[in-house]
């Protein structure tokens, strides 16, 4: 559990900071972000873990998402680890930008020559919030999740498989119903195999249709001329019609002129960080 | 053949003589008429001249007698002003060479008031009295005016002083940290002003006495601070010269969040309000055209939007109320400036802001519109209690789902000057407005 710090720099009054570690999970060596903000000096802080999309690493969300002035205002940590495992030399996992290397698509991949590494569902899940508990002054209790696109389907498909433990759920632009959409049957396939029911365990539209839980409260901010939208590899609308049928509390925003990318997290994260922090700070 | 040749030209010259005779004549003539013609001309220009002549003379003449006349009469006052001059000459020598200087400093003055002297006994009979006064000497009076009016005799020694206000219970509205009370006179005649008198409530409902008193307020309306989240009992007093009225019945005012009433004069006629004003209906009968009445100097026929304002007190701090709705009820609900154009929907100007249900037959829709535009957005469960947060100095208008403390939208608009809330109905339906709760923490974050 020995973490090195890779990385940190001031900022918003408080320290972004960059870690690696040997992960247990993923066998590999991964790093991760993590901002702390300045209540973090002089009392414990809530967590919010953040899951990045397609080809990103731990970098993209601490420089582009402007996240760490509103983090620093409510004292909320910000975690946001890699989106894959690296370095594992896996034939075949830098082909596509889509599926290996910086597409882990937050499962545990039960198919060779994916299921050694590739458990990133586990991993954010686990072996993270443990780690991330044992170093730095966190409430363990008070922990939400969100992200973009590929991550925005990973923290939807982790609060809805654990009911309770997510405080707060948002999400940007995310895959919504991924059996259905080019994007997530590439990535089933390849790492679930060919058995479609396996693949409903990691799909968010399938769980919300069976889930019992705590109430949630989700927020989901989706640009509008955003062309994976167009592409139907979101399909936010099957998934509003499933929380609209089970009751499940969603406020789904279409925001008009922004696309796919960090600009458009870039402008709403406060609303989110917000949205969190009701939550996280109740 | 010398002499024919002679006769011959004898002849001729007799022929040539003929015919000069001839010529001459011709001639004559000719002269004649010519010199007839001239006679005939000279006479006309004679004419001519001579009648021009006489009118110009004539106007000339005119002209010379107006203004001969126009002379006399500067002449004339010439001699009148010089009259007065020598007047004024002699009245200014008259007072130069009088001996008494101070005759000339002499003032008008009105009299002083005479005194009345006290009644003398056996001055008076059944039907008469006899009143004498006195009068400083130096006064010159023409003459004397007396007036007399009888006195009632069952008139209370202390009538001077004014009667209890009336307050005003509907009109009367309250936030965390003030309260717009408002009263009726209760007076014909007029008053100098009005006492408020405030006493907070204890806990066990005991009323502790008066702890506070404005005085001087000189209209029928006062704003008050107070603290929050406390009860206070309030009363007014009319002033006059006389002294202080009785005190008012009281009211209970509650400092736990904003309270207000409908403003029901502002409700298009479709609407009709609970007797304890705080439920609306829009009932499916046709138009009531006969209840047409000017209001603001707008008929209510014009009023598009079924709709009703409520009286939210005139401070510019937070404020909290919540609206009940059924599932299915189509509602507007947000906020307006009081001149908000009733002939166009609420939110579809830039002088109200609401948020709005409507039921499709496949699903419910949500728009938070101002200006005719609302955002696009999904909620998967449709709130029937939602709280609504004004921030005057934020400048949000914020909407919940209060049964699941759900944020649903902001509008972030700088408001100008007071709102108004408003509570609209698109389809027949009912709707209850609850206020006087305490905004829950996660509303104004």
């Amino acid at each position: 559990m020995a973490l090195t710090q890779v990385s940190s720099n001031k900022c918003a009054g408080g320290f972004q900071k960059v870690f690696e570690h040997d992960s247990t999970e993923l066998k590999c060596k991964m790093k991760f972000a993590v901002y702390l903000p300045p209540k973090a000096e002089t009392g414990k802080c809530p967590v919010m873990y953040w899951l990045s999309g397609l080809t990103c690493t731990e970098q993209n969300f601490i420089t582009k998402a402007g996240s760490q002035l509103a983090a620093a205002e409510h004292g909320i940590i910000i975690v946001a680890p890699d989106t894959s495992p690296r370095g594992c030399d896996i034939e075949g996992e830098n082909e596509s930008w889509d599926f290996g290397t910086g597409a882990g698509f937050y499962v545990d991949a039960t198919e060779e020559p994916w299921k050694t590494n590739y458990r990133m569902y586990s991993y954010v899940t686990e072996e993270l919030p443990k780690l991330i508990n044992a170093n730095f002054p966190t409430d363990p209790d008070r922990t939400s999740i969100s992200g973009h696109s590929m991550g925005g389907h990973g923290a939807l498909i982790c609060a809805l498989k654990n009911p309770g433990k997510y405080k707060a759920v948002s999400a940007f632009a995310p895959i919504c119903n991924p059996v259905q959409c080019p994007w997530g049957q590439k990535a089933f396939s390849g790492y679930l195999g060919s058995d479609r029911s396996t693949w409903e365990a990691y799909d968010a539209t399938v769980l919300a249709a069976s889930y019992s839980g705590p109430q949630l409260d989700i927020l989901i901010d989706q640009g509008r001329d955003d062309q994976f939208l167009s592409a139907s590899q979101l399909l936010p609308d099957n998934l509003i019609a499933v929380c609209s049928e089970k009751k499940i509390p969603v406020v789904f925003r279409l925001q008009p002129g922004y696309d796919h990318s960090y600009f458009f997290i870039f402008s709403f994260m406060n609303d989110h960080i917000k949205h969190h922090a009701k939550f996280l700070n109740a | 053949m010398t002499r024919n040749h002679l006769q011959g030209k004898v002849a001729e010259m007799e022929n040539f003589a003929g015919h000069l005779e001839e010529i001459f004549l011709t001639v004559e003539e000719n002269f004649g008429r010519r010199e007839q013609h001239l006679e005939q001309h000279y006479n006309d220009v004679l004419q001519t001249l001579s009648q021009r002549y006489d009118e110009r003379a004539a106007g000339l003449e005119e002209e010379k007698k107006s203004k001969l006349e126009a002379l006399y009469r500067q002449l004339l006052a010439c001699g009148q002003a010089l009259d007065a001059s020598k007047e004024l000459i002699e009245t200014a020598q008259e007072i130069y060479r009088s001996r008494d200087k101070r005759l000339f400093l002499k003032v008008c003055v009105s009299p002083s008031a005479p005194v009345i002297n006290p009644q003398m006994p056996n001055s008076a009979t059944q039907t008469s009295l006899r009143v004498c006064w006195s009068l400083f000497s130096d006064d010159t009076v023409e003459y004397y005016e007396l007036y007399y009016r009888p006195v009632l005799e069952d008139m209370p020694a202390d009538s001077t002083l004014p009667s209890p206000p009336v307050i005003k219970q509907r009109e009367c509205t309250s936030c965390p940290e003030a309260a717009l009370i408002r009263w009726e006179s209760g007076n014909t005649n007029p008053v100098d002003s009005y006492n408020v008198e405030l006493s907070e409530m204890g806990t066990d409902g005991t009323e502790s006495g008066v702890t506070e008193s404005i005085v001087a307020v000189p209209t029928c309306q006062c704003l008050i601070q107070l603290q929050t989240g406390r009860r206070y009992l309030i009363s007014v007093r009319a002033v006059n010269i006389g002294g202080p009225s009785d005190r008012s019945d009281v009211i209970i005012v509650s400092t736990t969040g904003t309270f207000f009433h409908l403003l029901e004069e502002t409700a298009h006629p479709c609407l009709s309000i609970s007797e304890d004003g705080f439920t609306m209906f829009y009932g499916d009968e046709e138009f009531p055209f006969y209840e047409c009445k000017y209001v603001h100097c707008v008929c209510v026929c014009t009023y598009r939007c079924v709709a009703v304002l409520g009286d939210l007190i005139p401070v510019r701090g937070r404020h909290y109320w919540e609206v009940e709705v059924d599932d299915g009820t189509e509602f507007r609900i947000g906020v307006a400036y009081v001149d908000t154009e009733r002939s166009s929907y609420l939110g579809a100007n830039n002088t109200s802001w609401c948020m709005r249900h409507i039921l499709t037959p496949t699903r419910h829709k949500y728009e938070f519109l101002h200006n005719g535009w609302s955002p696009d957005l999904r909620i998967t469960v449709n709130p029937v209690r939602i709280g609504v947060a004004l921030d005057y100095e934020r400048g949000t208008l914020s909407f919940f789902n209060v049964d699941l403390e759900q944020h649903l939208h902001t509008f972030h608009c700088h408001f100008q000057s007071y709102v108004h809330p408003c509570f609209g109905l698109d389809n027949p339906g009912a709707l209850t407005v609850h206020n006087s709760i305490e905004a829950p923490e996660y509303t104004f974050t």
